[in-house]
């Protein structure tokens, strides 16, 4: 279970320099500055400045390297320890420290272009007077190093490059990890989250996660919906708690009025949470009742009449925080809504019931209603009952029904009905292929009757 | 026995009024226009599944024989049910002159009852219009839902109810033709189901020899397996206090069978009132009530899920009360 709560970014954090995705160029610059260092010379620049977008293994490359290398890393993060004071009592002191047992001793500081130079004063210039006399090799991280308050320090730094991970890279780091979670990954999922993250390989891992410790599943429209902004399911817990724990109406409103998430959204994650935190039976009819309605009131004020989306925040703000009169809310932790996925599986299998019901609505001189209500359910029986699967692929043939609609209709047992209509082709091509169907003697009075009058 | 096989009901379809062998007042009239070669404006009303959509084919066929559907534009209002379908299809057809050798053509708009008011009165200037050029039949289960304009335009033909040996004797011929073995009690159980309506003791028939000779019990069991109970298990979750576990049933069956809201809200409502349900009286009624409510919130466009999760709450907190 613990291991399940590990942030990827964590768990899947390279370990050596190969399993750095590119970065072909940093790597090699970065090894022979350090090796260097390991021989007993100082060479010229005793600070190297990795520079480059965020996510891109910046750091991991130092952690890596320093893995291999057999060296020490003393991580100070440059946002702490600020200061000139501070850097002097920290900074100052490793880069003077004779490493222990020979063993090489790295100092990295990290995000270093977060320095400000107003409130930190004198910060920068601690910085260069260290680095000009350092015995310790010192790395540092920026994203971007061109910043006016950092010129003093690149005058003395080796400047590494990173690139921006192009989506390719991405992709593969994301198959990798979807294996070893024995997660089942759409390439296309895989692939809009890498277009989303633009070249950053941390954003693209916590957004894979996202959407996987929801759903188990990264499908593309899952990670459309999920991915609009990745600070978004902060925001959206907020709201949520901003609504169920309200004091007061005007409070709840607020919270769904000024949320980021559009009104649909909100009644999305409302609809699957509020049974979370819901327990009493009165309270949970009470909170549904008022989002349903709301529900009225959305379709409403699509037809036009605008002005009425007021009611709709009135019904899912307060209206569901009033809901609860027991006063008893759970402590359980907000889900994400089924919804997402529930509605791309409904979609597809109402098309093709829509489709099942168009193809044979004309053939049945009725509506596609009728077909819906009449029709399928008595084909259904037909095509999944335990007898003979001979009547329901015959009925396949006679209806050219595509494979989809036959499983639409068969479920479990479309393989059998396949087989069958296998049987009859190989035993009968010939009859098969005749688009009429034989003559049957028992309403033929008169007349020729065939299909070809139907359509 | 042919290789690919069509549903019984398209099969057995009488195709010429000759073939039709009930309706005997209907269908004089009808023969009588087919020897004039002329027909009025025709307004077919009846129950479902007493032949009107089948004689008005025929019709069409004995006036125009096997290419009869060329000089015909059908439409189902049920599906096509607004105004703009009669301004553009409708029109569109209508106004066009009509093949040579043949004198009219012939609209038919089925379940014409389905169409909305502003639709109706569109049709009846399109009716005035282009009666020269063209001759509409509608087709209705409920003709007081046609507005008056259009029904004294119409001449008025009504299907009765079909008989319990219409009904019967039909099955048995059908059921002799395929081959099929049969109880007699089964085809009166086919009978009491379908209430008259032929479409729907074919398609019995049919699905209950699927599974073999047809029995009563076999007929029963295609009408259970027909009406998924996973809805009562549904209720009996829900009443039981289980929101969850029955909102999950709910959206499996709209997953899984393809249902719409509105289609498992009508299951439901034929539901509170089985026996099999062991709720007090009065509570039937609240259930409904509410059921109703959800279900005209649902034609209203409102969404699925969430109705139908209010729905399962309200059954949730019935059922504590009955408790």
């Amino acid at each position: 279970m613990s291991e399940r709560r590990l942030p990827w970014i964590i768990k899947y954090r390279p370990r050596r320099v190969e399993e750095i995705i590119g970065q072909e160029q940093a790597k090699k610059t970065l090894r022979e500055w350090l090796e260097e260092w390991l021989k007993g010379r100082i060479p010229a620049k005793r600070v190297a400045l990795l520079h480059g977008p965020p996510g891109v293994g910046k750091t991991s490359l130092v952690e890596a390297l320093a893995r291999e290398l057999n060296m020490e890393v003393l991580e100070l993060n440059a946002s702490d320890y600020r200061r000139k004071s501070d850097i002097e009592r920290t900074v100052a002191v490793a880069a003077k420290k004779r490493p222990l047992f020979r063993r090489g001793l790295i100092i990295l500081m990290d995000e270093v272009d977060g320095l400000d130079p107003k409130a930190d004063e004198g910060g920068i210039e601690a910085l260069v007077n260290i680095v000009k006399e350092t015995l310790n090799p010192i790395v540092m991280t920026a994203n971007d190093p061109w910043k006016e308050q950092l010129r003093d320090l690149r005058e003395y730094s080796l400047m590494v490059e990173f690139r921006e991970l192009t989506n390719t890279q991405i992709i593969t780091l994301l198959q990798r990890i979807c294996e070893s979670e024995r997660l089942k990954c759409d390439k296309e999922a895989l692939s809009y989250i890498a277009d989303k993250s633009m070249g950053d390989a941390r954003a693209a891992v916590n957004d894979l996660q996202t959407i996987a410790e929801g759903y188990r599943e990264v499908t593309l429209d899952l990670a459309r919906a999920l991915l609009k902004g990745r600070e978004k399911t902060l925001n959206i817990w907020r709201t949520l708690s901003g609504v169920l724990y309200a004091k007061q109406a005007w409070m709840a409103k607020k919270a769904v009025t000024q949320s980021d998430e559009d009104y649909e959204t909100l009644i999305a994650w409302l609809n699957d949470n509020i049974p979370r935190k819901y327990s009493d039976p009165y309270d949970l009819y009470r909170a549904y009742e008022s989002l349903a309605r709301a529900t009225v009131f959305l379709n409403r004020s699509k037809s036009g009449e605008w002005a009425l989306l007021s009611y709709v925040f009135d019904l899912i703000g307060p209206g569901v925080a009033f809901a609860r009169v027991s006063g008893e809310i759970s402590g359980a932790k907000y889900g994400f809504p089924e919804r997402i996925r529930l509605m791309s599986q409904l979609k597809a299998k109402r098309e093709l019931r829509e489709k099942l019901a168009e193809h044979l609505a004309r053939r049945l001189l009725t509506s596609k209603r009728t077909v819906k209500n009449e029709i399928i359910p008595v084909l259904t029986v037909i095509f999944r009952n335990e007898a003979d699967p001979a009547m329901a692929a015959r009925l396949a043939l006679g209806y050219k029904l595509d494979k989809e609609m036959i499983e639409y209709l068969a479920g479990p047992k479309t393989n059998d009905i396949v087989k069958a209509i296998e049987k009859i082709r190989r035993a009968k091509p010939e009859e098969v292929e005749d688009k009429k169907p034989k003559e049957d003697k028992t309403t033929k009075k008169k007349g020729g009757r065939g299909l070809d009058y139907y359509y | 026995m042919s290789v690919a096989e069509i549903l019984w009901v398209e099969k057995y379809r009488p195709r010429s009024l000759d073939e039709i062998v009930n309706q005997t007042d209907v269908v004089t009239r009808l023969k009588q226009f087919v020897k004039e070669r002329n027909i009025p404006h025709l307004l077919f009303a009846g129950p479902p599944g007493t032949g009107k959509t089948t004689a008005a084919h025929a019709l069409a066929h004995d006036l125009y024989g096997e290419n009869y559907r060329q000089y015909m534009l059908e439409l189902n209002a049920s599906d096509e049910r607004g105004i703009n379908v009669i301004r553009e299809k409708v029109k569109e057809f209508a106004r066009s002159r009509a093949p040579e050798g043949v004198p009219f053509k012939i609209v038919l708009l089925d379940e014409a009852d389905n169409m909305t008011g502003d639709a109706q009165q569109a049709l009846r200037r399109l009716m005035e219009l282009y009666s020269g050029s063209t001759r509409f039949i509608l087709v209705a289960n409920y003709p007081s839902k046609i507005i008056d304009p259009i029904q004294s335009r119409c001449a008025f033909l009504r299907f009765v109810p079909l008989k319990k040996d219409d009904i019967v004797e039909r099955l048995r011929f059908i059921s002799e033709g395929e081959g099929v073995k049969y109880e007699y009690e089964a085809l009166d159980a086919i009978y009491e189901i379908s209430e008259g309506d032929m479409r729907k003791a074919i398609n019995i028939l049919q699905a209950a020899a699927s599974l073999g000779k047809v029995t009563v019990d076999s007929v029963f069991r295609v009408v259970g397996m027909a009406r998924p109970r996973e809805v009562r298990d549904m209720i009996k979750l829900a009443l039981s206090g289980k929101f969850m576990e029955a909102r999950e049933l709910a959206r499996r069956l709209m997953i899984d069978y393809g249902l719409s809201g509105e289609d498992i809200v009508r299951q439901i409502h034929r539901e509170v009132f089985s026996q099999e349900l062991n709720i007090p009286e009065e509570y039937r009624v609240l259930i409904a009530d509410y059921v109703g409510e959800v279900h005209y919130r649902l034609v209203e466009g409102s969404d699925d899920d969430i109705q139908l999760s209010a729905l399962i709450a309200w059954l949730s907190l019935l059922g504590k009360r009955v408790s």
